[in-house]
Order: structure tokens, then C-alpha cells, then sequence
């Protein structure tokens, strides 16, 4: 507790949580919406790939997915960090925000042994595994349920 | 910023409501030709008209919301009679969306397999005709606003609550589910939406050079089902609560913004180049396109995300 209580009271944070700038949460909060949009979007468009669409694409033509996602997943845990810091001890201690952590951390799970399959496949190769789907299928959940998760927490969180 | 809320939305309504009639008469028109001369062209034109529409009544719809705010307190305006008008606006326009979007559908089909599935044909003629018809009567009860003599007496003991759309801001508002629940979808649709449109967008700026643009046409239909999905719940919002967006800046701009947006969507869906050979270089419009495309999505995000925070807050 004494950590929480720490970070929300460093001036960073004091700043994004008071501050009336638009440059604060605002901004923060929409840098955050839009890498989800990029790292979940993009994402689903390999899992939607795997699971037969666009099925005549060679999976090594999917490789720039892996970039995005690197790319939205670093503004999101940075945005991320800023709007926990700013709200610590009710983010820290809150059971909805646990389980939308899980969900982010299952997603970046599987995204592991999918860059994996996509790095390793040939550069004609369309034929996808069928352990491959699984994973498609499992990706896609879970980002449904951290993005769901996520969007609740301004309701379920005071 | 602050000066696009500064719009006459009143006129603006009243010039951009005749979108929805005369432009689906014309659309109807061209379908017909089309059907009659069986001339593939103009129905592939027909279908686009409708789609524009479809696009073009969002700002009908809500123009119309923000005059009705505007003028309810003047003196021979009738409350009532723009209630009747609005729920009439609101049947006819979501079947002008479904109007749309079958007419979408029929394009993405022209253009994988050269024709449009003839029941799809069907579909976009019987919904347009349907959507016309329910516009007409909308646009005529819009003329008794200003005409409180000519309300009808029925109309006129209709209690406020059994509106439709009051009915639907009742649900929203007091439903302690039903505005978050449309919130994760929103989101969960945008993700969708952005995705794939990221995706084709790169194509054309030179990512994955070598996959075929017909290819990743497959996944329009996945970008469209996210943008109907958003649609869908972002009308519940502004049924909802209209007074949250009619006079917020960025609201404003992600309207424009959108239109932007679903142009370019349809512009990927007809766009012609590239589908002949399998490795193609975009030119410069087309890259321009592609940037201008994600910029308007990202331009979407931006306005509706940051509708607590510009303007002013709700």
C-alpha cells in the first residue's frame, strides 16, 4: 500500500489526475484508445488470417503485424503506467482492473508462438496448422475480453 | 475548434434533408435504368449513390436533432409535431442504413465476382423503395412543425413518453447496463474496424508488396462489421443523451470526419487498379488515399474520445 500511495503521489501523476491541460488525461487517455485500436486491430486481422480469411496471403507476408503491435504495445504500456500512476491506490487495489490485466497478459501470451508460426513459415507457405487456430481463436477472445475489461473499468471502478 | 458548433444546423438540416428523398429517387432511378438496359455500370453507380446516402443521412438525422433543440421554446413551432417527425426520421433512416449497407455489400460482391448477387439486387430495391417512402412521410411531417393547425388532434394527445426515441433514451440513461454494455462494443468494434483498414491501407503504401490487393479485399466485410457495429451503438449514445453531442466541438468533427472515413471505405471497395495483376505500386492518389484514410479514422477516435474533455464537459 505504501508503494501505491507513493506513485499517486509523485508530481507526474498529480499532474495527469489534476491537471486541466488537455495534454493530460485527455490526451493520454485517447494516446491509449488509439494503440488498442492498432494492437488489438491488427492482431485480429493475423487471427482472422489463421482462421481462413484472405486465406491465399502467405503467413510471411503477415510479419509487419509484429511491428504494430510492438509499436501500439509500447505507447499502451507507457500511456498505461501514466494513467495508473495517476489513480495508484484505486487502480492497484481494484479486482476489475486485476482481471483486465489478465486478459492483456493471456493476449501478449498468445502473440508469442503466433510471431513465432509467422516468422518461421516460408514465403509462399498458406497452409495454417491446425494448433494455429486454436491460437486464432484464443487471441481473439482474449482480446475481446481485455478491451471489454478495459472500457468497463470507468463504470465499474468509482 | 469551437467555431464548427457555431454551424447553422438549423439550415444545414433543412438543405441537407432532401438527401434521403430526392437522392434515393434518383438512386432508384438509376437502379431501374440498370436493370432495364442490364447495364452493369450503372447499377455498380446506383448501388454507390445508395451508399452515399446511407452516409449522408447521419448528418440528417442529427442536424435535425440539434434544430430541434434550437427552436422548441419559438412560438409556432409545435413540440409534438417534431417528436412525430423525429421517430418517423429515425424508422427511415435505419432502414436507409440497411439500404446501405446491402448496397455495399452488392459493390464488394461486383467487384470479387463481377456482379452483384441478384437477391442481393433485390434486397437494396425493396429497402431503398421502403426507406423512401417512410423519408417522404418524414420529411412531411417535418412541415407541420412550423404548421401547428395542421397536427393532427391524435398526434397531438400523444403522451411524450411513447416516442420511440424517448423510449430508447429512457433504456440508455436508465438502464444501468445498456449505455456500458454499448460502450465495449463500441470499443470493441472500432478495434475491428481500425484493424482492417490499417491492414489494407499498409498494402497500398507498400507493406506486403507482394500479396494481391484482391486478397485482402476479403477482409472489408470484417471492417464493416465492426463499422456497423458502431453504427448501431453510437446512435444508441446519441438517441441516449443528444444534449452530450450537439454542441460539443469535437463531436462535430468526428461527424465530418466520418464521412471522410466512409468514403475512402467505399473507394477501397470499387478502387480498380491492382486487381488485374497480382504485385502492383500504388501512385501517388492512391497513397494520398490511404494516408488520408487512416488519418480520418484515427481523426474519428480522436473526436469521440475526447468528447468529455473538449468543448465542454458532460
Amino acid at each position: 500500500m505504501g508503494f501505491l500511495a507513493w506513485l499517486e503521489a509523485l508530481p507526474l501523476s498529480i499532474w495527469v489526475h489534476e491537471s486541466p491541460s488537455v495534454w493530460a488525461q485527455p490526451t493520454i487517455l485517447t494516446l491509449h484508445t488509439m494503440g488498442m485500436a492498432v494492437l488489438v486491430g491488427a492482431s485480429w486481422v493475423l487471427d482472422l488470417r489463421l482462421l481462413g480469411v484472405s486465406r491465399n496471403v502467405p503467413l510471411a507476408s503477415y510479419r509487419w503485424v509484429f511491428r504494430a503491435v510492438a509499436i501500439a504495445f509500447t505507447v499502451n504500456v507507457i500511456t498505461g503506467v501514466l494513467l495508473f500512476a495517476s489513480k495508484a491506490a484505486t487502480w492497484g487495489t481494484a479486482f476489475p482492473f486485476l482481471v483486465k490485466m489478465l486478459f492483456v497478459a493471456a493476449s501478449v501470451a498468445f502473440l508469442v508462438p503466433l510471431r513465432t508460426l509467422v516468422l518461421t513459415s516460408g514465403p509462399e507457405q498458406v497452409e495454417v496448422a491446425g494448433n494455429a487456430r486454436f491460437l486464432a481463436v484464443a487471441s481473439i477472445l482474449m482480446w475481446a475480453g481485455a478491451v471489454t475489461a478495459g472500457r468497463l473499468l470507468a463504470y465499474l471502478v468509482p | 475548434m469551437e467555431s464548427i458548433t457555431s454551424v447553422d444546423t438549423t439550415h444545414l438540416h433543412l438543405l441537407l434533408n432532401h438527401v434521403p428523398t430526392v437522392g434515393t429517387v434518383a438512386a432508384l432511378a438509376l437502379l431501374l435504368l440498370a436493370i432495364v438496359r442490364r447495364d452493369e455500370m450503372l447499377k455498380l453507380a446506383g448501388l454507390e449513390v445508395i451508399f452515399v446516402i446511407a452516409l449522408l443521412s447521419m448528418p440528417v438525422y442529427m442536424t435535425g436533432v440539434a434544430a430541434q433543440h434550437k427552436i422548441h421554446k419559438m412560438p409556432g413551432v409545435s413540440d409534438t409535431a417534431m417528436s412525430v417527425h423525429q421517430d418517423a426520421a429515425l424508422t427511415g433512416f435505419t432502414v436507409a442504413e440497411f439500404a446501405g449497407f446491402v448496397a455495399w455489400i452488392g459493390l464488394w460482391q461486383s467487384r470479387r465476382r463481377g456482379r452483384a448477387a441478384p437477391g442481393v439486387m433485390t434486397a437494396v430495391v425493396v429497402l431503398s423503395a421502403t426507406s423512401l417512402a417512410l423519408m417522404g412521410r418524414a420529411a412531411n411531417l417535418g412541415g407541420e412543425i412550423r404548421h401547428p393547425e395542421i397536427v393532427t388532434a391524435a398526434a397531438s394527445a400523444m403522451d411524450p413518453a411513447q416516442f420511440v426515441t424517448a423510449q430508447i433514451s429512457d433504456i440508455m440513461v436508465n438502464s444501468p447496463w445498456a449505455w456500458p454494455a454499448s460502450e465495449a462494443v463500441h470499443f470493441l468494434g472500432l478495434s475491428l474496424s481500425i484493424g482492417v483498414l490499417f491492414a489494407i491501407n499498409l498494402r497500398i503504401l507498400g507493406v506486403m508488396k507482394h500479396v494481391p490487393f484482391g486478397d485482402l479485399h476479403r477482409l472489408l466485410p470484417w471492417g464493416m462489421l465492426g463499422f456497423g457495429a458502431n453504427l448501431i451503438t453510437g446512435m444508441l449514445f446519441f438517441v441516449g443523451q443528444p444534449g452530450q453531442y450537439l454542441d460539443s466541438a469535437p463531436f462535430y468533427w468526428k461527424v465530418v470526419f466520418l464521412m471522410v472515413a466512409g468514403a475512402n471505405f467505399l473507394y477501397l471497395t470499387v478502387f480498380k487498379r491492382s486487381w488485374a495483376a497480382g504485385a502492383f505500386t500504388a501512385g501517388f492518389g492512391d497513397k494520398a488515399m490511404a494516408v488520408l484514410s487512416i488519418f480520418s479514422w484515427l481523426a474519428v477516435l480522436y473526436g469521440g474520445r475526447m468528447l468529455p474533455f473538449i468543448g465542454h464537459a458532460f
